[in-house]
């Protein structure tokens, strides 16, 4: 067996050696996890965002290795109390071939509120957008919004007279809104455009020669961002050269065994992190003091050496409070959170129910294998402080479905969860605020008025310090009432081949801080075929 | 029965299988003893020697959280076996009743009884039981019950055949002459016919078992940690694969060791009791 194995690694390694010629505009070959929802409106995954920024363009984008928003569609804005007026950029084409106008954006705006779905309710706060003069829009916000610039990254604009012409059948006079031609088909002014798509297989895009910037030569000519696929094959596949990059749900142990053959690991970071969510409505994590004990038993240094890639790359850092440090609010790096045992039987000593009698139900999400090494780690840490606990593997349809009621929803919920926008506002409001229970994000069922009161405040403040201030008290209540045990600070990492070169997702000064940008193909460089 | 005996040592593939499985009954029934980390069974976690290779310390190497895979393996037999044993203790039984009753009875008792069982037969095996356990919530007890819903119909069908045909046969036709119920025919005239081919059946299937249970948490549906089970284990550590072989290729040996060993007495059995009748 031994030998077996070592001539299939001297193999795998000779193969992913062989391949590193110039850099010239071949394939990139990656993966993601089923389904790839091709209409942006419905975009809210990792899989939805890489499609989303490729072929979809917005009007404002990340400043690359720093804070703040660029212009992109836009050539400019300026606001004024609650509007935001921008002057579009006059030489953008769709891919159709259709100029860029306001009335694009407008369509564009209305199609994903009178939708609905994906990360539409960034924007339940715009009252109106209106196309003042051809290439001039705006927005009137119904109450002030401080993070309503952050969230234009998430305004994918709609070549509207395409969809017009391929409106299907629905109520009113709009039809389907297109969903069923967008689902299958591309409709922005990306540097990508759709050559096929099956939203549980693979989706091919080629290069938008006609795009508005300059791409490079070395920008990938054709990308095949592929659905499901299994992690041994795409660790067999990168090994062999067949295949680019990996998506970030590959287990740490199977990254290592990559980078140690001579892979590349890229990473995204600072907008995320790993949380074991505690229902609060059930006993006996009614009880704050047993929600303190939980979080003080949890070991979070095993978790941090759980998920090390290599000596250098780690899947995430430690956690220092409920905001991600890099974020408004976040606790500096001296305040890591360590375990404390000899506390948290003190917490549960003060605990208003027996610890003999807790059964603690801790659920891990089927699709994501690694969370049910947290999970066996946290049930022996409750283990040392006497009490028992049990684990639950749900599927992710059935857990989304689940938590829609309390007393469904189990004691313990596991999840990885990022800001869309890479605003606070966009982490925070969705999990805390007592108007927003019962999604995914919001398993603790927290209802409390002095959270809900700095959510409110940070989101309204248009000063930055004022934002500063309202997170970073809301950061001390959250540790105080501890709805959530903070597990780490992530980092998305991805395995890659060395025929691709990824400056967004490997250098810090041209890393956007936002989730799935740095797959932005037109910056990618990858090798001839 | 010391016929049997003899003929099952004589043959070296019948006595491979009861090697095989006397060896994995014993490390079930003696885990306690034998496992060097018997508190690995449980929610044991161990960073310092998590996904080793294997040991002169861990022989199967350890899983990903450090556990000894060799000790959870042995557990993981007394799971599977507990499961094989519970599933055909009661499948069997209802099944032969069916059969029994269908067979002689003949008539609407008949069209009732083979039907339903046709309809159970029609579903596949695992098909159904995913259903069941898709309802049910994914424990131990209700994978038993998923999987006996799945094995009845079979048992039911093979003494059905029997019956029929020793229906006609003198003995019971004597039985019925001097009045005997049909209670008396059925299980003390017709049944002690049927239990060499149902016992035959039975060794084979507790293999099958085996495999149909692992089947169920290798898709999660069965057994949950952090309870040890060679399905489970398979189908985490494929997500491994190659470089931490050891966590799918010691739990699939050990899946095979156990099926191969009772169908190679089932086999046996099969020959000895077929040449007896």
């Amino acid at each position: 067996m031994k030998l077996l194995k070592t001539t299939l690694a001297i193999g795998l390694s000779a193969a992913t050696a062989l391949a590193a010629p110039a850099i010239a505009g071949g394939t990139l070959r990656l993966d993601e996890v089923a389904v790839g929802e091709l209409d942006p409106a419905k975009a809210s995954d990792y899989a939805d965002s890489i499609l989303m920024f490729n072929v979809y363009d917005t009007l404002v984008l990340p400043v690359q290795g720093g804070p703040g928003h660029a212009p992109h569609l836009a050539e400019s804005w300026e606001s004024d109390g609650n509007s935001f007026t921008f002057t579009l950029r006059d030489d953008v084409n769709f891919q159709s071939g259709n100029p860029l106008t306001a009335d694009d954006v407008v369509f564009s705006l209305e199609r994903m509120k009178a939708l609905g779905a994906g990360l539409s309710y960034l924007f339940g706060v715009v009252e109106s957008a209106e196309a003042t003069a051809p290439s001039t829009v705006r927005f009137n916000l119904s109450s002030p919004y401080a993070p309503f610039v952050a969230s234009l990254v998430r305004l994918p604009i709609v070549d509207r007279k395409l969809v017009m012409e391929n409106l299907g059948e629905g109520d009113g006079e709009m039809g389907d809104w297109g969903q069923a031609f967008l689902s299958a088909n591309g409709g922005g002014t990306g540097a990508y455009r759709v050559v096929s798509h099956n939203p549980q297989e693979e989706t091919v895009m080629e290069k938008n020669r006609d795009y508005f910037l300059d791409i490079a030569e070395a920008a990938p000519d054709t990308v095949r961002l592929r659905y499901g696929l299994e992690a041994s094959t795409v660790r067999t596949l990168i090994a062999t050269g067949e295949h680019d990059i990996s998506s970030q749900w590959l287990p740490p142990e199977v990254m290592g065994a990559l980078a140690r053959e001579g892979a590349q690991l890229f990473t995204e970071s600072g907008t995320g992190a790993f949380y074991l969510k505690m229902n609060t409505t059930k006993p006996p994590l009614d009880d704050v003091n047993c929600r303190r004990a939980l979080s003080a038993a949890f070991d979070y240094q095993t978790a941090i050496r759980m998920i090390a890639i290599t000596e250098d790359v780690s899947a995430g850092s430690p956690s220092t409070g409920a905001i991600p440090v890099g974020m408004f609010g976040a606790n500096d790096g001296s305040m890591v959170q360590v375990q404390d045992l000899d506390g948290a039987r003190e917490y549960l000593a003060a605990c208003g129910h027996d610890p003999a009698e807790m059964d603690i139900e801790i659920s891990w999400i089927a699709e994501v294998p690694l969370e049910e090494r947290f999970a066996l780690l946290f049930q022996s840490n409750l283990a040392e402080i006497g009490v028992k606990s049990h684990i639950r593997k749900l599927p992710w349809a059935l857990f989304s479905e689940q938590v829609s009621k309390p007393e469904n929803t189990p004691h313990i919920s596991q999840l990885f969860v990022n800001a869309v926008t890479g605003d606070p506002d966009t982490l925070l409001y969705g999990m805390y605020h007592s108007s927003t229970p019962g999604t995914w994000q919001s398993p603790e069922y927290l209802s409390d008025a002095r959270v809900d009161e700095y959510l409110d405040a940070g989101r309204n403040a248009s000063a930055t310090d004022a934002r500063e201030e309202a997170y970073s008290i809301l950061n001390a209540r959250l540790m105080e009432i501890a709805p959530t045990i903070y597990g780490y600070d992530r980092q998305s990492v991805f395995a890659a081949s060395d025929r691709v070169r990824a400056p967004a997702l490997s250098d810090p000064a041209y890393a956007f801080g936002l989730d799935g940008m740095g797959f932005s193909f037109r910056l990618m460089e990858v090798a001839e075929d | 029965m010391r016929r049997t005996t003899v003929i099952l040592l004589r043959n070296p593939l019948s006595m491979l299988g009861v090697v095989l499985v006397a060896a994995v009954v014993i490390s079930a029934a003696l885990a306690d003893y034998i496992a060097p980390f018997p508190e690995h069974r449980g929610a044991v976690v161990d960073f310092v020697h998590f996904n080793q290779g294997p040991t002169a310390r861990n022989v199967m190497g350890t899983d990903l959280v450090g556990r000894d895979l060799f000790s959870r393996i042995l557990y993981a037999f007394r799971i599977s076996l507990l499961l094989g044993v519970v599933v055909l203790a009661i499948a069997t039984p209802i099944g032969t009743f069916v059969g029994l009753l269908a067979g002689y009875l003949g008539g609407r008792a008949e069209f009732a009884l083979m039907r339903l069982t046709d309809v159970f037969l029609s579903i596949p095996p695992l098909v159904l039981a995913i259903a069941m356990m898709g309802v049910l919530e994914p424990t131990l007890l209700n994978a038993m019950l998923a999987v006996t819903a799945m094995w009845w119909p079979w048992y039911a069908r093979l003494v059905y055949n029997i019956t029929r045909s020793e229906r006609e046969e003198g003995y019971v036709l004597a039985a019925e002459v001097i009045g005997a119920s049909t209670l008396h025919v059925t299980f003390r005239e017709i049944l002690p016919n049927c239990l060499p081919a149902i016992i035959t059946k039975m060794t084979l299937d507790m293999g099958f078992v085996i495999i149909i249970a692992s089947s169920l948490s290798f898709l999660g549906l069965g057994v949950q940690p952090p309870t040890p089970d060679l399905g489970s284990m398979v189908a985490e550590g494929a997500r491994y694969l190659p470089d931490s072989w050891w966590l799918t290729v010691f739990p699939g040996l050990a899946i095979l060791v156990a099926v191969f060993g009772f169908n190679l007495i089932g086999d046996a059995l099969r020959e000895i009791l077929g040449a007896d009748q």
